[in-house]
């Protein structure tokens, strides 16, 4: 489970980006005062256009960032106090894959492992379910930089998954990715749903939202402009497909 | 955990072929390679001087005196020379300035006779200055001259040579050659292993800092449950590393190359090199060299994590290439020794340390003032490090 309470996010400005940003403030404002919960076996969707706050968001819930205030809890533990407790439960996949090109994929796994501390019966068993479910025993030993794009993006995803994580973060996962890549991603974050894991996900391709979430929240400029399950988005919905009616909600929020 | 980073860091830092020819190949090569060269250059150049055959122009009234017989007596293996008789020096400038002439010697008419009434004469010699081993041949002839010259006039009046000489200067050095190679070229050692150390350690710290938030990898390491200073630890260890095999591989490479291929033709230098790499040595230069690369690890760590290229990363490092290079100089400065100053300055202190050690003259309170000393900068460095490798905006691109 994810807890969310009125977290801000405040970056400091240096002057060169006070001077490209055509402003005298000290600080940007990237996420303002956001408050959402993420439940177990859901699929929560975090909406918004480019520089809405979204990867913000997500890099703090993960740890890799602090807010500046407010708190997070990801199963109970708050992230702030004990991020490294936090992270043991949160496995975080981004659309760049963020793999290490020269070592092979058996080594980033079995090194994530470690970090982790998963131990060796665990780490044997679940590699091998995961390079089943992917189809990885071909490329095991290879190096990350002889792999395709899609086959490093399955990799990620078994480094991803390596500790069989209780709450998966995934920041625009498909972005970019071919059709048949972005598929698997897409399965992944089902299957997640259905091993009852919490599973937060920020996109802005409202295809992938109607198919896979529960729970949605829009952000733009930082704030949380709507927040509502999917059933109720659409029931609500004042245009006739998806796209539009985020673009709509975005737009009555830029006038306002 | 610090292991499990270290082990996966060496691991991938040993695969990046930047790395390996900046902290293997470029070391252990360098050395021989520049000896090599060197030393084939000078023995090309000195043997060309000496086998050339120099058109000398004796300028007198006539050809018999005594000069002109004495200079040609000087055999061939003295450096082999054409004379070349005039009776004036019309031209003579410009055939030197042309090099169709290399020397001319303007002999006096009166040179017998004023050597005959014990008198001295001058010996007018015309040159060109840029050719310095011309000069070194002229005077090495006219000393050989001048030479028998005072001896036949000491015989004629019979007197003994001690009268101009009332000095025996007889030098008993007590240094060991050891003391000596040490006192000159141990300034050398420590500004190769500071320079290599540097740039072994260059190579890692821009990979595994800013190569890995270019490749945004490092974010994907910091959403894992290990504490950042475990993780700065681990790669700085690596990087750490890699500095001390660079200094290890070019002190080698020096060495192999002095002693294994004969680059350098210098009698007993084996004798000297076993002298100088004894156990208690290289294990004094390995402790020495600890802080010193993780103080360059230190330093190098802020400057890899604020850039946001690999390009700017090795555009920030340059100036400090400088400020590290500075102090290695002093090693090669003579009358600069280890004292209760020096040794309080960081790297000038590691130089001298190393100058006293090849030189088996290092005294141990020093030695041990000038470890705490780089121990303590190493730990300021890795604390800045920590600081910086904390900072939020430098860690995410």
């Amino acid at each position: 489970m994810i807890q969310v309470e009125n977290i801000r996010k405040e970056f400091e400005l240096t002057k060169k980006q006070q001077k490209e940003n055509n402003t005298t403030d000290k600080v940007a404002l990237a996420v303002k005062d956001v408050s959402f919960e993420c439940q177990p076996g859901r699929i929560f969707s975090l909406l918004g256009p480019n520089g809405a706050g979204k990867t913000t968001t997500l890099r703090m819930l993960a740890g890799i960032i602090k807010p500046t205030q407010g708190s997070i809890k990801i199963n109970g533990i708050d992230v702030q106090k004990k991020p490294n407790e936090a992270k043991k439960d949160i496995g975080f996949l981004t659309g760049s894959t963020g793999l290490y090109e020269r070592l092979t994929a058996n080594e980033i796994i079995a090194y994530f492992a470690k970090l982790y501390r998963v131990s060796d019966a665990d780490f044997e068993e679940r590699k091998e379910n995961l390079y089943s479910l992917l189809g990885m025993h071909d490329f095991q030993d290879k190096r990350i930089g002889r792999l395709s794009t899609g086959m490093k993006q399955k990799v990620s995803i078994a480094r991803t998954m390596i500790h069989d994580p209780k709450v998966v973060i995934f920041d625009e996962p498909t972005s970019g990715l071919d059709v048949i890549t972005a598929e698997n991603i897409i399965k992944l974050i089902s299957d997640c749903k259905v091993q009852g894991k919490t599973v937060i996900f920020s996109s802005h391709i409202m295809s992938e939202v109607d198919l896979l979430c529960d729970d949605l929240a829009i952000i733009h400029k930082g704030n949380i402009v709507l927040r509502s399950t999917m059933q109720e988005f659409r029931d609500n919905m004042q245009t006739d497909s998806l796209t539009a009616e985020f673009i709509r909600v975005i737009n009555e929020n830029t006038k306002s | 955990m610090i292991f499990t980073i270290f082990k996966k860091e060496l691991k991938d830092t040993l695969r990046d072929r930047r790395t390996i020819i900046a902290m293997i190949v470029v070391p252990v090569l360098v050395f021989p390679i520049l000896l090599a060269l060197s030393t084939t250059v000078t023995k090309y150049f000195d043997d060309k001087q000496k086998e050339e055959v120099l058109k000398i122009a004796l300028v007198s009234d006539h050809t018999e005196n005594q000069f002109t017989q004495r200079l040609s007596a000087i055999p061939d293996s003295l450096g082999p020379k054409e004379l070349i008789f005039r009776q004036d020096t019309l031209g003579l400038k410009k055939e030197i300035s042309m090099d169709s002439i290399q020397l001319a010697f303007i002999i006096p008419s009166n040179f017998d006779a004023e050597q005959a009434d014990n008198r001295q004469t001058t010996i007018q010699v015309y040159h060109k200055g840029v050719n310095l081993g011309n000069k070194d041949r002229v005077e090495n002839y006219l000393s050989i001259i001048e030479n028998t010259l005072l001896a036949e006039r000491f015989e004629r009046l019979n007197l003994d040579k001690q009268l101009i000489d009332p000095i025996n200067q007889q030098y008993i050095d007590i240094s060991s050659e050891k003391e000596i190679i040490g006192k000159v070229a141990g300034g050398f050692l420590p500004y190769l292993f500071i320079i290599f150390g540097f740039i072994g350690c260059m190579y890692p710290a821009i990979d595994l800092f800013t190569g890995e938030k270019e490749r945004k990898t490092l974010e994907t390491l910091l959403t894992t449950p290990v504490p950042r200073w475990k993780i700065l630890i681990g790669k700085m260890l690596v990087i750490s590393l890699s500095g001390i095999a660079a200094a290890v591989f070019a002190l080698l490479g020096m060495f192999a190359g002095l002693r294994l291929f004969n680059i350098v033709d210098v009698p007993g230098l084996s004798s000297i090199i076993d002298g100088i790499l004894t156990p208690s040595f290289i294990l004094g230069l390995l402790v020495l060299l600890i802080p010193l690369t993780i103080f360059f690890a230190g330093i190098m760590i802020p400057a890899t994590i604020y850039a946001k290229s690999f390009k700017e990363a090795q555009s920030v490092l340059t100036p400090v290439n400088f400020i590290i290079f500075l102090p290695a100089f002093v090693g090669l400065l003579p009358n600069i020794e280890l004292d209760y100053t020096t040794a309080f300055i960081p790297i000038v202190n590691i130089v001298l340390a190393t100058k006293e050690m090849v030189a088996g003259t290092i005294d141990p309170i020093l030695l041990i003032i000038s470890y705490i000393v780089m121990v303590a900068v190493a730990a300021i460095a890795v604390l800045f490090s920590y600081k910086r490798f904390g900072k939020e905006s430098n860690i995410i691109s």
